[in-house]
């Protein structure tokens, strides 16, 4: 761990002003890419500073690296990292086949199609290989998304959401989040009644806005 | 620093030029020396008059009094006359004599203000500018490298020295400087990668030149201005309402650097933004207040060009709130100063294009995230883009991809193309990557306005009934309405200077929750706000009778 904050820091030094654009960085910060996928640790800067430096230098385009950024992205889901990847990996390069498994993926995730996305993890696994943590970093989106969904969730329903889990390992993240069991196979998550309420709402008009108004109309 | 900062200027692309020049223009080197009479003047007009096959050009008096009248002003530092020449002046000259022609050349300018080099500096820029802008056909290819020199010389001029320049301009003309500087490699880069109409001649001059209206450079301009004025920390300090002189430094306190430093964060804003890295755009902004009412320039350009590339930015990061907000204030701006620009052509038609290409960009972020806005912006989008909306609701992605396209930036490609092997449409690439990537985003929502629509129809529904009514598995249905909730979810902009800051919000006006099968829907109604609308209007109304009266004893009230 603490290897990584010094290289934290030294990327950071790197991307200052125009060094950022500087190729000779190039092997620091695909080096660091590779760091964060074995230490599951995460710096979109860093990771888009070295997109780009592929996009100004073609000649030094890596498949693999770029593949790695992009399986990062997927893990801070549900922020939009992979689209701002996306969009400065030219089209050539996400014509290839390990980029058009990943981009679907993507699509999966962001359109929750869960159970099809587990499936195809589970009968392609060498494709998140090297991405340590990548499964619960998803498991992490996926809770995020039935916590504002989901009041009620019946146990296999989440159980087959979250990759088919044993009941064991589903217990874990219910404790994680605070979700209760509800008895006959039920979990609750949260009172949404409360959040999720018809409204009407009708317009103030507070007396100072219209106090100069009736002033300078007593006036005349 | 990698890049010296004396690379400004690529001594040998010259010479390629020359040569070049020599063969095109058909030379007879012979007769040309055998006719030089010695006097450098003379002889230059000489050539000229040989090159261009028309008598010897003679300024016009009205021409030449402004040019001096102008070189006057600079010389002096009068700012306020500086501003009229360039911002009044200059203009209507062009209207009368210029209108779809070039200014006269430098060089018959130069001998009426003392061979002034830094003059010769500024008129060219304008001289260009004007070329670019108004002159049939647009630059040639020379005309377009010698203005890449010609700002090379004007960075040079302010960049490379150890005490601040001692010259001052209006930030107008700062502004439009950077602006046009970007405009320039951001028309050069598209120029260079269309091969296919290109002679032999052309194509190997560029491909002998990559230094010219290279990126790198380009870069090197904007990082070394905003570096050398300390504006972020000024810009620091002046946003915990400090005093920014405490920071500035010797270039920064000097009001040129302080202005160029200011609008190069904006120029970066924009070149990030036409490379694709909207992340970067945003976080070269981080020390400015996006949101602040007060505003750091009063150059009316700067402020929408700011915000049309932070709303485009957002909205390619799915932050529609931030982008729906950006975009409405500044249409609001630019509804209430509209008066202000008529007079200043380049800027009047620019910001008049950016005007509908915003309020298209807004109607598409609406679709997909509809909310309240102010009203007049709301009235006046729904005049120009009622019927695309509608269309973008009900699904047809041609429609967003027409209006998309007409919105965007125009996309650039930082790489020159390969010069051996053109592409057809190599041009359009990077246009066509952010189009992908935005309909990809597009697919992926097509479903939510129609969940939309049938969700306003009821309170309380079964899931498997809801899916029917909507032709969907149930199974397709739940996915769906998961999606629904995950894309309504934007990050926002709630507080700091850093406008990649914020929170995940949602301000979905229709919002559900799921109870085991059944799914619950609240629906927010607002009221039409009538209140602010005719505060403003009885307050306009009380200025124009107080005006009235004092016209006047004889005017009624």
């Amino acid at each position: 761990m603490a290897d990584h904050l010094a290289m934290r820091r030294n990327v950071a030094s790197l991307l200052k002003g125009i060094d950022r654009y500087n190729p000779e960085n190039l092997g620091t910060l695909e080096r660091y890419v590779e760091l964060q996928a074995k230490e599951n640790t995460y710096d979109l800067e860093a990771n888009l500073a070295v997109l780009k430096l592929y996009q100004f230098n073609p000649m030094y385009f890596q498949l693999n690296v770029t593949a790695q950024i992009l399986l990062k992205a997927l893990t801070n889901l549900p922020h939009t990292d992979f689209v701002l990847c996306k969009c400065l990996i030219g089209e050539a390069h996400q014509q290839e086949d390990q980029i058009v498994k990943i981009l679907h993926l993507h699509d999966l995730l962001e359109t929750c199609q869960f159970k099809t996305f587990w499936s195809e993890i589970t009968g392609n696994p060498e494709m998140i290989m090297g991405i340590q943590g990548f499964p619960d970093s998803v498991r992490k989106y996926i809770c995020h998304v039935v916590g504002i969904t989901y009041q009620m969730i019946d146990k296999d329903v989440l159980a087959e959401l979250l990759g088919d889990l044993s009941h064991e390992d589903l217990k874990q993240w219910m404790t994680k989040y605070g979700w209760s069991e509800a008895g006959d196979n039920k979990v609750f998550i949260a009172n949404q009644e409360g959040n999720v309420k018809s409204k009407n709402i009708t317009e103030k008009i507070d007396f100072d806005s219209v106090a100069g108004i009736m002033a300078a109309a007593a006036a005349h | 620093m990698y890049m010296q900062s004396e690379e400004f200027v690529e001594g040998n692309a010259y010479d390629t030029y020359a040569a070049y020049g020599s063969q095109s223009h058909g030379y007879n080197q012979e007769e040309e020396y055998g006719l030089h009479s010695g006097d450098p003047r003379q002889d230059l007009a000489y050539e000229r008059q040989y090159e261009h096959q028309t008598p010897t050009y003679i300024l016009p008096e009205v021409i030449k009094n402004f040019i001096q009248y102008f070189h006057k002003c600079i010389n002096e530092g009068n700012l306020y006359e500086i501003n009229n020449c360039y911002e009044n002046n200059f203009n209507k000259l062009t209207e009368r004599f210029f209108k779809n022609s070039p200014w006269p050349e430098a060089e018959f300018v130069l001998p009426h203000v003392g061979n002034d080099p830094l003059f010769l500096i500024l008129y060219k820029e304008l001289y260009y500018r004007h070329i670019y802008a108004k002159v049939t056909g647009g630059p040639t290819q020379e005309q377009r490298f010698e203005s890449y020199y010609n700002y090379c010389n004007l960075f040079n001029y302010i960049l490379n020295v150890d005490l601040p320049v001692p010259l001052e301009l209006p930030n107008q003309w700062l502004w439009d400087i950077i602006d046009e500087f970007i405009y320039q490699f951001q028309s050069f880069s598209q120029y260079r990668s269309k091969l296919m109409k290109k002679t032999d001649d052309e194509i190997n001059v560029l491909r002998l030149s990559p230094k010219i209206w290279n990126v790198h450079s380009v870069l090197n301009v904007l990082h070394s201005l905003v570096d050398k004025s300390n504006i972020n920390q000024q810009l620091e300090v002046y946003a915990i309402e400090g005093d920014p002189d405490s920071v500035a430094g010797e270039f920064g306190s000097h009001p040129l650097y302080k202005m160029l430093g200011y609008f190069s964060l904006i120029g970066l804003l924009r070149l990030h933004s036409l490379l694709g890295d909207y992340y970067q755009g945003i976080k070269v902004l981080e020390n400015i207040e996006l949101n602040k009412k007060s505003v750091y320039s009063r150059v009316p350009a700067c402020q929408i060009t700011t915000y049309y590339y932070v709303g485009f930015a957002y909205m390619m990061m799915r932050r529609y709130q931030d982008a729906i907000r950006s975009f409405a204030n500044i249409l609001l701006y630019i509804q209430r100063t509209k008066q202000m620009f008529q007079t200043k052509s380049y800027q009047y038609d620019m910001i008049m294009k950016m005007n509908d290409q915003m309020y298209n960009l807004l109607a598409i972020s609406l679709t997909l995230h509809p909310m309240r806005i102010d009203e007049s912006v709301h009235s006046q989008l729904r005049e120009k883009c009622a019927d695309k909306m509608l269309k973008m609701q009900k699904g047809d992605r041609q429609v967003f991809e027409d209006t998309i396209s007409f919105a965007c930036p125009k996309f650039i490609s930082p790489v020159v193309p390969n010069y051996d092997a053109p592409k057809n449409n190599y041009h359009k690439e990077p246009f066509m990557l952010q189009l992908k990537v935005f309909m990809e985003e597009v697919s992926q929502q097509i479903m939510v306005p129609t969940i939309r629509s049938f969700l306003k129809l009821y309170t309380t529904m079964p899931i498997s009934k809801l899916a029917t009514f909507l032709d969907m598995s149930e199974d397709d249905f739940r996915n769906a309405l998961l999606c629904f909730k995950h894309k309504m979810k934007n990050v926002v902009w709630t507080k700091g200077s850093s406008g990649l800051e914020g929170e995940f919000q949602s301000a979905s006006e229709v919002d559900f929750y799921i109870d085991l099968d059944m799914i619950h829907i609240a629906d927010t109604k607002v009221a039409r706000r009538y209140g602010d609308f005719f505060i403003r209007q009885i307050h306009k109304f009380e200025e124009l009778n107080r005006s009235l009266v004092k016209m006047g004893p004889s005017s009624k009230q």
